[in-house]
């Protein structure tokens, strides 16, 4: 049912950003950031779904011939989704790898330690 | 051949940002890409000002020719209105003068190949933001604003705690661009389409609850890109850090993504500007990000975070301003954003100055640097006069036109809340006047360090582009009239045309038979220098004053009646203030200062540089205790405001507007 998939997109949502608020340890903080791009993920891809539809893959001879399913799946969320994808592996790398030069130079990962920059 | 000046204005940029990691190893050859990228971006840019700026035409421009089939957009299109165009030459302008400012800056710092690509794509995905006609394209440009900016930020090797402010910059825009491609996708449900011309054909006056969430998200992440008030505090920390030639392009350019994108969803694709609760929502976010800018900016020790926090100040106003839906108000809140990039780049660019001579930011560690540095200290004032907003400089001709708009409203309307709204403008104005007046003191004026008796003025490369922008503050500010009129004027009415923006871009006629309702109203009313207006807003200045000299008067000069206990009145505290070297980490303003009153609280109390208003941070201290506390630097905390914030939009939206 699509009905679920928007129900679980929103509570990958609301958990990701549960994370951020509670979690101290700055590597949970970025899986969060994660979570919640999976979710947004889940909800784009479901957008573009057509319970029965064909994919939108069509050969010359299907259109000449004028065979060619018109109900189909809508691509557009997926190319979409596809450089969702890729943009929050991109945030996550980027983020991980500061997580690794904040360790470096203030010994430790926690939240409550990294916050020399304040008031 | 200028329909394609756009596209190659972004093309040239990122094109130039990979040749510069190709062949970038000998510093001339880079300098001279990245020098030459700018400026061909920003003569094509230029060149597009009488076709759009003047003729008031709007250019289109589809991705390899794929036009709208059967009234539906299937292709990415970029679109040049007037507003676009006007964002877009600010921001390129910017660049081209942060580009030179850092062949001086940067010189002789390590992996400057990687800056310079790090800058361009930061430069071309800026300038297609405000280009683009496609929704999703704008949230892909505003994630390349975000991977660029905290590289840049995080790649400063001097500041050890650049890393920290670049992590809370990246997990703050990465929760407002995730809630805009939430928004997208909801508005991608119920329209199938992602061009915002074809968008503004479809939504406005046809709302349902999806689209109404969309916007809420999508406005939510535009005001996480234009630092609103709970969103600001990891922005501050991010532009403090960053190297100065890159903080200027942060606070004076990448927040203006957001003010742009608010203005354009809410007046062209909602259009939901129109009704009442989403103008008091927008002048009440913004009025309490000008205030909580300004007083935080008066408490700070750090010349770059002073600065900052005005920058987010400076912000409220505009806001404040474009949420009037008037077309005097969003004619002022343009000009206002031109002028924050100038005069706010252009204090950055002073600090960066004194930065490289003197090797600190630290207020109470600078002075009398006005013999050494003559020239820096002259733009600097220049700057500070435009941020406080006296005439003749561009501050004032646009902090006029702002109350000027929130009183026409307060008229219009008869609501006292604009009266409210205007009040606190001019106490703003007031304070930020007061904080420079700081600023000065213990940077340019007073006694010269022994430790800097050998600080030498800046090399000229520095220089140049400081000059320039202190021109340019005087240019606005005097040819006020003459640049409203061809720039700021034509953005307004371009903002107010959603009819003819729908049709450049999707064919002649296509909005016919929507549900567009017609234009604005009241879109050309200008008058500046009325005295009737004066005189009130003398009233207005009086009452302000008055206000303040009572919230003063409150405290000061209090003495312990007999046998009162000290700490039944002042509240116990830890006596012990926390100095480690000049910085005061937790010095707290209530006992710091208790020995200039009556009862000796702190047994060594030093007054540096910073601490000229001690009597203000002293009557204070408990809004600074608070506000200080909130800002606690734990990137938990300002995730929770963020949600706090997101929560308040959804269901302000929901609760009001549906």
């Amino acid at each position: 049912m699509i009905i679920g998939n928007y129900i679980v997109s929103f509570i990958l949502i609301a958990l990701g950003l549960g994370v951020l608020c509670t979690q101290k340890n700055l590597i949970k903080v970025v899986l969060g950031l994660g979570i919640i791009d999976y979710g947004v993920n889940l909800l784009i891809v479901s957008a573009g779904f057509n319970e029965g539809g064909t994919a939108p893959i069509y050969t010359i001879s299907d259109l000449l011939n004028g065979t060619a399913s018109t109900f189909f799946v809508d691509p557009v969320p997926q190319a979409l989704t596809l450089t969702s994808i890729v943009i929050g592996a991109c945030v996550d790398a980027m983020a991980l790898a500061i997580v690794i030069m904040i360790k470096k130079r203030y010994g430790t990962v926690d939240a409550d330690e990294v916050r020399r920059l304040r008031g | 051949m200028i329909q394609h000046f756009p596209v190659l204005s972004v093309m040239v940029l990122f094109f130039s940002a990979f040749l510069i990691e190709i062949v970038g190893k000998n510093e001339k050859i880079r300098n001279l890409i990245a020098f030459l990228a700018v400026t061909a971006s920003l003569i094509m840019l230029m060149a597009l000002i009488p076709t759009v700026m003047i003729d008031g035409q709007v250019i289109s421009y589809w991705m390899g020719g794929w036009t709208p089939e059967s009234g539906y957009a299937i292709g990415i299109g970029y679109e040049v209105d007037a507003l676009s165009l006007l964002f877009a030459l600010l921001g390129i302008v910017a660049y081209w003068l942060s580009c030179v400012y850092s062949f001086g800056y940067m010189k002789g710092k390590q992996n400057l190949g990687h800056y310079y690509t790090l800058f361009l794509m930061l430069a071309g995905s800026s300038v297609g933001f405000f280009l683009t006609g496609d929704i999703f394209n704008m949230f892909i440009m505003m994630e390349i604003v975000t991977f660029s900016a905290v590289a840049l930020t995080a790649a400063n090797t001097e500041k050890l705690t650049a890393i920290e402010g670049a992590f809370k910059y990246l997990v703050n825009c990465s929760i407002g661009s995730s809630m805009t491609l939430a928004g997208i996708a909801l508005l991608y449900m119920s329209c199938h389409t992602l061009n915002l011309a074809q968008l503004a054909s479809m939504l406005p006056g046809n709302m349902n609850n999806t689209t109404l969430m969309a916007f809420a998200l999508i406005l939510t992440g535009f005001c996480v890109e234009s630092a609103m008030i709970p969103f600001h505090a990891s922005f501050v920390d991010a532009h403090t850090v960053a190297p100065s030639s890159v903080s200027m392009i942060l606070s004076g350019m990448v927040l203006k993504l957001g003010v742009y994108g608010i203005i354009r969803i809410s007046y062209i694709v909602f259009r939901a500007i129109d009704t009442n609760q989403l103008q008091i929502m927008l002048t009440a976010v913004g009025t309490v990000t000008m205030f909580m800018g300004v007083t935080m900016a008066l408490a700070q020790h750090d010349f770059k975070r002073l600065l900052a926090f005005h920058s987010v100040s400076q912000l409220g106003y505009i806001i404040t301003a474009a949420g009037l839906c008037t077309g005097l108000g969003l004619n002022a809140a343009l000009f206002h954003a031109v002028n924050h990039t100038l005069f706010k780049g252009l204090l950055f660019l002073c600090a960066g100055a004194v930065i490289h001579s003197t090797g600190t930011s630290d207020l109470d560690s600078l002075g009398g640097l006005s013999k050494k540095m003559p020239k820096t200290c002259l733009c600097f004032l220049v700057g500070a006069f435009s941020i406080s907003g006296l005439p003749p400089f561009n501050g004032f001709v646009s902090k006029w036109l702002i109350y000027q708009a929130v009183y026409d409203k307060a008229v219009e309307t008869g609501n006292f809340y604009y009266v409210v709204v205007v009040v606190t403008a001019l106490i703003v104005s007031v304070m930020t006047l007061a904080s420079f007046v700081k600023v000065l003191h213990s940077v340019f004026f007073g006694q010269l360090r022994k430790e800097h008796e050998n600080v030498k003025e800046v090399p000229p490369i520095m220089l140049i582009p400081m000059i320039v922008m202190s021109l340019m503050c005087l240019f606005t500010g005097l040819c006020y009239r003459e640049f409203d009129t061809v720039m700021i004027r034509s953005a307004v009415s371009a903002a107010f045309n959603n009819l003819g923006y729908v049709d450049s871009m999707m064919g002649e006629g296509y909005s016919v038979g929507s549900s567009l309702t017609g234009l604005f109203e009241g879109g050309s009313v200008f008058s500046y220098w009325d005295p009737y207006v004066w005189l009130v807003l003398f009233l207005m200045i009086f009452a302000a004053s008055i206000l303040c000299f009572l919230l003063m008067q409150n405290t000061v000069g209090r003495t312990l009646k007999d046998g009162q206990d000290y700490d039944s009145v002042y509240g116990t505290g830890d006596i012990n203030v926390d100095f480690k070297g000049s910085t005061y980490e937790s010095a707290d303003p209530k006992e710091k200062y208790e020995v200039f009153f009556s009862g000796e609280k702190a047994e060594y109390s030093h007054a540096g540089g910073s601490d000229l208003f001690w009597g203000f941070k002293y009557n204070w201290h408990k809004y600074y205790e608070i506000m200080q506390g909130l800002h606690s630097g734990s990137v938990n905390d300002y995730s929770i405001y963020a949600v706090i914030m997101i929560a308040i939009l959804c269901v302000f939206m929901f609760a009001f507007m549906h």
